[in-house]
């Protein structure tokens, strides 16, 4: 952000732009500074404000027979889901090169080493907006959402 | 500071029998700690034979880990119930 004001200032100083397109340069700069800022808060907030991954399974002879058939009902704290990705950075390298390896086999490309405790805050805070809801043709229902 | 859990809801029935306990765990860090005193002559033991290996770093995060994961525990809640099984677990 410094960095790209004092570039404009230097272009002003080596007469490349005008005051006039250098002040606009600025402005637009300050804007899309806080901006970000606002984003990275909010996305903060609400990762605090959410408490619980909720997943919800209900079978369709459930609802059509009012309380029989199997259903499903997790609620996990978000707090666990982080110490948990947490201790993820702990596995030996040999161990993430076959969970890599079982994940490839399966089709997903993922690289386990590439996962950073920063990416998982970003995901975490991402998973804070997550909302999967799917019904079946018989009436089984899946919700999978953070409260 | 997370608050490890006091209690642990485990209600389990199957076609015929089922069982449901309260795990006091607030009762079982006490046994805990002392487990751990028994042991710390084992690990004093082992401190100056695995300290050169590199090993004490990852030991004290894995031990700190653990106990992160498990304080974080609090509030978890799974709940399966079909017709003739139900699966209830829940940390206080």
């Amino acid at each position: 952000m410094a960095e790209n004001k004092k570039r404009v200032l230097e272009m002003l100083a080596q007469n490349k732009i005008s005051t006039d397109e250098a002040y606009r340069l600025l402005s637009a700069l300050e804007t899309e500074g806080s901006t970000s800022e606002d984003t990275v808060k909010s996305g903060t907030a609400a990762s605090m404000k959410s408490k619980y991954l909720r997943v919800c399974i209900l079978s369709g002879s459930e609802r059509e027979h009012g309380g029989k058939g199997d259903r499903v009902n997790v609620r996990v704290p978000m707090t666990l889901i982080r110490s948990g990705m947490k201790f993820t950075s702990l596995l030996p390298p040999e161990a993430r090169d076959k969970v890599t390896g079982a994940l490839h086999e399966k089709g997903i490309d993922f690289d386990m080493r590439n996962l950073k405790p920063e990416d998982m805050d970003e995901l975490l805070e991402a998973l804070s907006e997550l909302e999967v809801d799917v019904a079946g043709s018989d009436g089984e229902t899946v919700k999978v959402f953070v409260e | 500071m997370k608050r490890p859990p006091m209690l642990m809801h485990v209600k389990i029935r199957g076609e015929r029998r089922g069982f449901v306990l309260w795990l006091p765990i607030f009762l079982l860090l006490p046994l805990a700690l002392a487990v751990f005193i028994i042991l710390s002559p084992l690990i004093l033991i082992s401190i100056p034979v695995f300290w050169p290996r590199g090993w004490r770093k990852r030991a004290l995060h894995i031990f700190g880990a653990a106990f992160e994961v498990f304080s974080s525990m609090r509030g978890l809640k799974v709940d399966v119930q079909g017709d003739h099984h139900c699966i209830y677990i829940s940390a206080i």
